[in-house]
């Protein structure tokens, strides 16, 4: 029988700064995550910017945590040892409607503080970002606008929180959850955990593990995205997030992402698996060719499909803000958390993290410690810094991963930082993740792993 | 260290490159190659049909055993990092990095193949999706089966030769197929490997979709003269779907008179004998010339 102060119920980047956000009280904390590792869902696939805060009505909690969370989010990158890049944003118009959105947004923006937001005539537009096409009128320029690695950001939350002591828990889907004397018995297949507070960040079946215990105010209707990721190499990358308001219907955004990829999308359908979709995938590379004509479609190295939960009210009306239920004492639920949640991930945490601390009579933890480092790339280091490294570990003289430059160095350190998949190899230090998308190096990382001992699944 | 020739690749055609170089007098070779042995992707082709019909292995170490009258010196397990515009190549292995400044370079780092998500095929991303020559490494190299129930696509002679592999490992390969209306490699792998195992090839289809999750579960299958689409149960597909000359190395370098390409990295010959040959006549020219 195992006891914690809180159980934070889901891993993705909501749960794992839900989990570091508690760290920074004196309470104990578990994290049960399905799967065997965190950020396998919603959090996997996503679009990877950091908003913001124009996209929301001002005086909003959206809104709010969105300017803040943008404010703080280099500080927040540094202190977990992430690459951000705060490139700025475009969001471009064609017409006179896509025009109106655009000047409706800086007014909310304006209106919410969200710093050195202007409006760019044609001109200045296409100085600023050449690649954009010639039909273009109008653009709200966003220097804070930025981007992150949403799984990097998760994982290094989750590797903080755990340094900080929290205990991470995989393969632990939820199946029970009841109410004991001064708190809850949440049962998974293999044990019984018992608490004293819960916070439910499981995404996709945040309803469902809620009705565990209590009704749900709110239904999630899923819907589904597709992207396209191009080839770091591909001529006429975009310098900035460029994002498409059509004159009708929805647009797209194109992210130059830290890893120096090109990410596309999303198209927006039904859909409640992880499958991509022709027609999205088509509508994703129409829009492309609309908003970015000189972008090379043939460099496509990957696509996928995301996900997204909708929160709906019993009648099936869409539901604008964050869904934070608190349906018992010692209880909350983020149900149904999809954009901005990445950006507001970390504020998210700290909001419900100071509830928690309230109800169960917490103390600030004063040994918290904020600062995470990650497994050092060898890419992108000087001849002498590399050639130090290689002198302190062979290994990180062996590239495995020929694309992105990934050593076996590395590789053994993301295994032993918790990577039990390749994927989790992938997502730690970008290997198999370039334009051979792992066919020259996958069986070499699936060797480690079992050389390791910790392949399986 | 400052050489008269880098080679990048210690294949058919790095190796042939060196030969033919030293055949023309140069006595300042060094190779470079990331694999733990020389021979590239020979090592990995264990049917005969190289030459004189030699296995991939045999023609390698034939190839070798003539290096081995040279001074080239080989290094193996090492990659090389960058190239640069004033003729430096940094190198990286256990040993530590090494700068090489050469005179004139050779590029014979091959091909490397389409992956999925190069291809117009949607649907899930599931467990038991290979490159054929991923699916070939794993069996010839690895005493590992990619699966039981295989489809392949494509019908080049790497689809067809890993069609047949598959068989002799005791798999049941369903289909090769072939969006034109013919296969695409040389007749003597389709009647080696196709005919003569009974496989089927769906010419004129294609795939469409993935399904299953988190393994292939099967996958649609398109005809392309009707349209009509089907689901076919499988547990492993194969993507035999192209070869990309591998010129990632000295992308953005444009065409200095220094840098020469040999073997399938310049464009994918269909045997290896004239890509050795290619290589082996490069190597000879560029000395030759100087």
């Amino acid at each position: 029988m195992k006891r914690f102060d809180v159980i934070v119920i889901g891993g993705g980047v909501l749960g794992c700064f839900m989990a570091r956000n508690l760290c920074r009280w004196d309470l104990s904390t578990a994290l049960l995550e399905a799967r065997e590792d965190v950020c396998t869902g919603i959090s996997k696939a996503n679009t990877a910017v950091v908003y913001p805060g124009y996209d929301h009505k001002p005086g909003t909690l959206k809104a709010e945590l969105t300017v803040r969370a943008n404010r703080a989010f280099g500080m927040l990158c540094e202190e977990l040892d992430v690459p951000f890049s705060r490139c700025g944003s475009l969001m471009v118009a064609c017409g006179e409607q896509g025009a109106a959105i655009l000047r409706k947004k800086l007014r909310n923006g304006l209106e919410s503080g969200v710093p050195d937001l202007r409006l760019l005539e044609r001109e200045e537009l296409l100085a600023l970002e050449p690649e954009l096409t010639e039909a273009v009128t109008l653009g709200l320029y966003s220097p804070t606008a930025g981007t992150v690695n949403p799984w990097a950001l998760g994982i290094a939350a989750m590797e903080n929180a755990v340094a900080n002591g929290a205990v991470f828990c995989p393969n632990s889907p939820v199946i029970g959850i009841r109410e004991e004397q001064a708190g809850y018995a949440v049962q998974t297949e293999g044990e019984t955990f018992f608490c004293r507070a819960i916070v439910n960040c499981a995404g996709l079946q945040s309803v469902s593990v809620q009705e565990l215990l209590a009704p749900s105010p709110v239904q999630l209707r899923i819907t589904a995205g597709d992207y396209l990721v191009l080839d770091p190499l591909t001529a006429h990358m975009p310098k900035h997030i460029v994002q498409y308001e059509p004159e009708q219907g929805k647009g797209l955004t194109a992210v130059p992402t830290v890893e120096g990829n090109l990410l596309l999308g999303p198209s927006e359908r039904e859909g409640s698996d992880y499958g991509t979709d022709r027609r999205g995938l088509d509508f994703v590379r129409k829009m492309t060719r609309r908003v970015l004509p000189k972008v090379d479609l043939n460099d496509t190295i990957r696509t996928f499909a995301a996900l997204r939960p909708n929160p709906e009210r019993p009648n099936g009306s869409s539901i604008r803000s964050f869904v934070i239920d608190h349906p018992a004492e010692g209880f909350w639920s983020f149900l149904g958390v999809k954009t901005p949640g990445l950006t507001c991930a970390d504020q998210l945490g700290s909001y419900v993290a100071l509830q928690v601390a309230e109800t169960l009579n917490a103390r600030e933890n004063p040994h918290f410690q904020p600062i995470r480092r990650g497994i050092p790339k060898l890419h992108g280091l000087d001849f002498a810094a590399r050639q130090q490294r290689i002198a302190e570990n062979p290994e990180f003289g062996q590239v495995v991963c020929f694309c992105e430059d990934v050593t076996l160095g590395e590789i053994r350190a993301a295994i032993r930082a918790g990577a039990v998949t390749v994927d989790g190899v992938k997502h730690r230090v970008g290997a198999a993740m370039g334009r051979c998308q792992g066919s020259r190096c996958r069986l070499k990382i699936e060797a480690l792993l079992r050389e390791e001992g910790v392949y399986g699944h | 260290m400052d050489i008269d020739l880098l080679i990048i690749g210690a294949g058919a055609a790095g190796l042939s490159a060196a030969l033919g170089a030293w055949e023309a007098g140069c006595r300042s070779i060094l190779i470079a190659d990331r694999r733990s042995r020389p021979g590239g992707i020979l090592e990995q082709c264990i049917h005969p049909g190289f030459g004189a019909d030699l296995t991939g292995p045999e023609y390698a170490a034939a190839l070798f055993s003539q290096l081995q009258n040279t001074n080239a010196e080989l290094r193996m397990e090492t990659e090389v990092l960058s190239v640069s515009e004033n003729r430096e190549a940094v190198l990286s292995s256990g040993a530590g990095l090494e700068r090489v400044r050469f005179s004139h370079l050779i590029l014979a780092s091959g091909c490397r193949e389409r992956p999925l998500g190069a291809l117009n095929i949607t649907g899930t991303r599931p467990e038991g999706v290979y490159t054929a020559g991923q699916a070939q490494e794993m069996m010839n190299l690895h005493d590992q089966d990619p699966g039981e129930r295989i489809l392949i696509l494509g019908s080049g002679d790497l689809g067809m030769i890993v069609a047949r592999r598959c068989v002799l490992r005791g798999k049941r390969v369903i289909a090769v197929v072939e969006k034109t209306e013919k296969y695409t490699g040389l007749a003597r792998n389709y009647h080696g490997c196709i005919e003569a195992y009974e496989i089927p090839l769906w010419t004129r289809t294609t795939v469409t979709e993935l399904h299953g999750t988190p393994g292939l579960e099967g996958v649609t299958v398109r005809s392309l003269d009707t349209n009509a689409e089907r689901f076919v149960a499988c547990d492993t597909l194969l993507l035999a779907t192209g070869l990309i000359p591998e010129q990632t190395l000295v992308s953005g370098l444009g065409a200095p008179a220094w840098l020469h390409l040999a073997g399938n990295c310049n464009h994918v010959h269909d045997l290896v004998d004239s890509a050795a040959q290619e290589a082996r006549t490069v190597g000879f020219e560029i000395i030759k010339r100087t």
